[in-house]
């Protein structure tokens, strides 16, 4: 159990390094090239692990419906906005306003859908979220 | 004196984001969303890792038709910044494919898809603040305490919207 705690954690982690290491290229290239090379290295890495330990066309790829292959294409913006965003913000921030933006989305998707869970937490929980946006304007003065 | 361009303007210490650049990032978060239904999607017709793949194989093809599109209809000299990118800037995106790969395995462990996103999104926090604290990779911003409480109702909220679902 340890372990896997710790591979979910380091997974966290990665997420980061990696915004911020293609938000190193974007300045200097630009934030849609950072994209490009994100998408393209990951692609090299994932075509070799596949070579050694997968296939490239199982079961059930041509079954699967079309929106199941268009997740790449907001994954360039996203990769995209968050090499432009966190240059201005930083990446404490940028990883929290992301989020906030992915649970937000997430619950309306949640209500749409009606998928099951508590309401009431869930209410809190984008409560708070808001108000951590809402709080985020301010900046605030450096204290040491 | 020629002024040196510069991409964005250097992060300062405990600025106020801008209106716009907070909604960038809630936007940008907001696809995140279609972006795991998409893939889990495909990761549920197929196996995580060939999701993983198709997603990387759309992107690169889809980035490389924008930065075509862009280069044909638009050229601001954008490749004069001046600033030449180490080697390793280039290698986001190895980290990107590790991610894929180790979450696909805990989201199958005891942890489940909850504990994966909860324990993850700790991680991503706590990795931001030393990377912001210490300026590495040539990005700094000193988190301020604003910004830390900002994050903390953030990162709370979240946590209950992850485990509401149970």
């Amino acid at each position: 159990m340890a372990t896997v705690v710790l591979l979910a954690f380091v997974a966290g982690m990665l997420v980061t390094l990696s915004r911020q290491i293609n938000g190193r290229l974007a300045a200097a290239t630009s934030a849609l090239t950072s994209s490009f090379w994100n998408h393209a290295v990951g692609l090299g890495v994932l075509v070799a692990y596949t070579l050694v330990a997968g296939r490239f066309w199982p079961e059930g790829a041509a079954a699967a419906p079309w929106y199941a292959w268009a997740g790449g294409i907001a994954g360039v913006v996203f990769v995209a906005g968050g090499s432009w965003v966190i240059h201005r913000l930083g990446a404490a921030l940028t990883s929290g306003l992301l989020v906030a933006g992915q649970m937000l989305s997430g619950v309306m998707m949640d209500l749409i859908r009606g998928t099951e869970g508590s309401g009431p937490m869930r209410f809190a929980g984008v409560a708070l979220i808001l108000l951590g946006v809402w709080m985020s304007r301010r900046g605030g003065s450096r204290r040491e | 004196m020629t002024q040196r361009k510069r991409p964005a303007p250097a992060p300062e210490e405990g600025r106020a984001p801008r209106p716009v650049e907070i909604c960038a990032a809630l936007a940008t978060g907001g696809l995140l969303t279609f972006m795991l239904f998409s893939n889990s999607t495909m990761a549920a017709y197929t196996t995580p890792l060939f999701s993983s793949l198709v997603a990387h194989g759309v992107g690169t093809v889809a980035a490389a038709v924008a930065l075509v599109l862009i280069g044909a209809l638009w050229r601001p000299g954008a490749s004069s910044k001046g600033v030449r990118a180490p080697l390793w800037a280039y290698l986001g995106g190895v980290s990107g494919a590790l991610t894929v790969m180790l979450t696909s395995m805990t989201a199958n462990s005891p942890l489940a898809l909850t504990g994966t996103l909860a324990l993850g999104l700790v991680g991503q926090v706590v990795l931001a603040l030393v990377f912001d604290r210490f300026g590495v990779m040539g990005l700094r911003r000193m988190p301020t305490r604003n910004d830390l409480m900002s994050l903390g109702l953030i990162v709370a909220g979240t946590l209950l919207i992850i485990f509401s679902r149970g």
